[in-house]
């Protein structure tokens, strides 16, 4: 097992830069999800670590070796792709034990790992089987069973789970969240999904057209979100975002927005008066108000047991509530909500940067 | 609707047979001809009064002026092929790996460059081909004829297992990279398997064109000992009173390697000729 360090590392092809130079440093068996919509650089940095994608600038190691000029093969690491990439002329066996053969290791010791990744992916009774044989959830954990068979210092995984169903998916995660408890080797995991993101891994690296956005854990990112691009990544249904000018007077706070409504805020938002901001809650955060909440007219309502979801208009704009009791809304009654002050956010609107207050 | 299915299934069919028996009426004339007694050679009839088979046991034994080398010639078409489909094998596998999976700078260039050497029919290049051979003092040997196969049949090779290459996941080599595998490795242990069905097709095909050649064996190689079988019918035809029952035993024979080929690989073939039709 080993650290992974990333410093100041970019990616161009030819005059188009697609990673901006990206620091970061993960601790020796840290889970770490490298998360982003599509085209935002989190694959290429997964592929620059593995060693699949050339470095165009700043310094890659592992442990304590730079790696930026070591082949993928001499990197001591292992991929899980998200196509699973199983070679379809081998049996499972061979597949999983494709690596040690390769590194010269007798046939005893393959059997014997490979019998022992099995087992911890209750593979054993596929062994003899091949790639085409296998159901799509079963063909992930062959692909992974190959990750772990020999024991490697690091683990990248691109996006393994968007090729499986929607169930199979929440089961294989946290099988993946399972094994890394108990196998402890560093893991870099790329996905799409922020709650893949939010329910796996110890650190989250939210990332946008090739920067960093947020680094931090996974309630970190939820409720102190850096910005108005993690706030609106991560949490589903996503965060309410209102626009307005920040308004001071005296002890009291408040950000008023241009139809005319007035937010409340605590006593330690930061901003200066007259300051444009954007004024975020998530759905979760709000409460059914008296009368001096904010008026909104219910347009959707979406049960889903756990929770009700609920979609109003607020003077023209949309927002989303959560809740959990049972109120029993009705589409176009006119209701008060009132967010929680203590976890409203308040951004910059032309920065986009998270105000301390 | 069914009706509709069965009408069409009926004409499809109907075609099938007419063009069935279209190709098989001069096999069928070979034949005839090849168990026929020479006094009945151009009797006109459907099947001979007499059928026999001395004609064969003349071409097994050797037993007529132009089959004095049957054997040496049968081994040296057999010789020629082998070597043809070898070596033609062996450039288009490693270029195509060369081209598609290390995505070596420039290959695309290649592929193209071969498709395009498709354009000038192999007999315009015969008197240029001749001269080569002699500047390097091939001519009269084997190796000239299989060169020149060679450089007949690469080119289509490459561009038919190019497109074949192309379809494997380019994630098997990455896998195999970190897995641990050299370029040679993954050539060897992952290109070539996957790549089999499209091998056995392109082989039999350089096989079967070096097999077939008549034009270039006839003009590279003159001696009795060294010529193929192919030159040897054409020998037949030198004398106005041609054996010809002789020359179709000699045929039928000389037809009977590539039949078997074909039938053995023939699942391989369909799907591997059709590749490449459509550039993908």
């Amino acid at each position: 097992m080993a650290s992974v360090s990333v410093e100041a590392v970019r990616k161009r092809y030819g005059a188009l830069e697609v990673v901006h130079g990206i620091d970061i440093v993960i601790p020796d068996g840290e889970f770490v999800v490298l998360v982003g919509p599509s085209g935002c650089g989190k694959s290429t940095l997964l592929r620059m670590i593995a060693g699949l994608e050339e470095i165009s600038g700043g310094i890659i190691r592992i442990g304590e070796r730079v790696v930026n000029e070591v082949p993928s093969k001499d990197r001591d690491i292992a991929m899980v792709f998200q196509n699973y990439a199983l070679y379809p002329h081998m049996t499972v066996r061979e597949n999983m034990g494709f690596s040690l053969k390769l590194r010269g290791a007798g046939t005893s010791v393959i059997v014997e790992q490979v019998r022992r990744a099995a087992e911890i992916l209750s593979l054993s009774s596929l062994l003899d089987r091949y790639p085409k044989q296998l159901s799509g959830g079963q063909r992930q954990r062959v692909a992974m069973g190959r990750a772990i068979v020999r024991n490697p210092q690091v683990f990248l995984f691109d996006e393994p789970l968007s090729n499986l169903d929607a169930k199979l998916r929440v089961q294989m995660r946290t099988e993946i969240k399972a094994l890394h408890q108990k196998l402890k080797t560093t893991s870099i995991y790329v996905t799409h999904d922020q709650i893949e993101a939010m329910t796996m891994a110890d650190r989250i690296v939210v990332m946008h057209d090739g920067i960093v956005e947020q680094v931090g854990t996974p309630l970190d990112l939820y409720d102190r979100p850096a910005n108005l691009f993690v706030a609106g990544f991560i949490g589903s249904p996503a965060i309410n975002l209102l626009r307005g000018t920040l308004r001071r007077d005296g002890g009291r706070n408040w950000v008023a927005t241009d139809a005319g409504i007035d937010l409340p805020l605590g006593g330690n938002a930061g901003g200066k008066d007259g300051q444009a901001v954007v004024y975020g809650f998530r759905p979760e955060h709000l409460a059914l108000g008296n009368d001096g909440g904010l008026p909104v007219r219910v347009d959707v309502v979406e049960p889903t047991g756990a929770s009700t979801f609920v979609y109003a208009d607020l003077s023209g704009a949309q927002i989303c509530g959560v809740f959990t009791e049972r109120h029993g809304f009705h589409s176009g009654e006119t209701m008060h909500l009132m967010p929680q002050l203590d976890r409203v956010h308040l951004f910059d609107a032309g920065t986009g940067h998270r105000l301390v207050g | 609707m069914s009706l509709r299915k069965i009408f069409n299934e009926a004409r499809l069919m109907l075609l099938g047979i007419v063009i069935f028996i279209w190709t098989l009426i001069p096999i069928y004339h070979l034949f005839v001809m090849s168990i026929t007694p020479r006094v009945e050679t151009f009797a006109g009839a459907l099947w001979p009064s007499r059928p026999t088979l001395e004609n064969y046991e003349t071409v097994v034994k050797q037993g007529h002026y132009y089959l004095e080398h049957f054997w040496q010639q049968l081994w040296n078409s057999a010789f020629v092929a082998v070597m043809v489909c070898a070596i033609t094998l062996a450039i288009a596998s490693t270029a195509t790996f060369a081209i598609s999976r290390l995505r070596v700078r420039g290959g695309r260039l290649v592929s193209n460059m071969a498709l395009a050497t498709y354009l000038i029919p192999p007999a315009f290049l015969a008197i240029p081909m001749y001269k080569v051979m002699g500047v390097y003092g091939l001519l009269n040997t084997q190796w000239s004829l299989i060169l020149t196969m060679v450089t007949f049949a690469s080119p289509y090779a490459i561009w038919v297992l190019k497109q074949y290459a192309d379809k494997l996941p380019y994630e098997l080599d990455e896998a195999a990279r970190i897995d641990g595998a050299s370029p040679l490795q993954i050539f060897r242990l992952i290109y070539l398997p996957l790549m089999a069905p499209s091998l056995v097709a392109i082989g039999t095909y350089a096989l079967l064109l070096a097999w077939n050649e008549y034009l270039y064996a006839f003009l590279l190689l003159s001696a009795d000992k060294d010529i193929t079988l192919a030159v040897a019918l054409g020998h037949f035809l030198t004398t106005d009173d041609a054996p010809f029952n002789v020359l179709m035993a000699t045929g039928a024979v000389y037809a009977l390697p590539p039949a078997a080929i074909y039938y053995v690989f023939r699942r391989y073939m369909v799907s591997g000729l059709t590749a490449g039709a459509v550039k993908s």
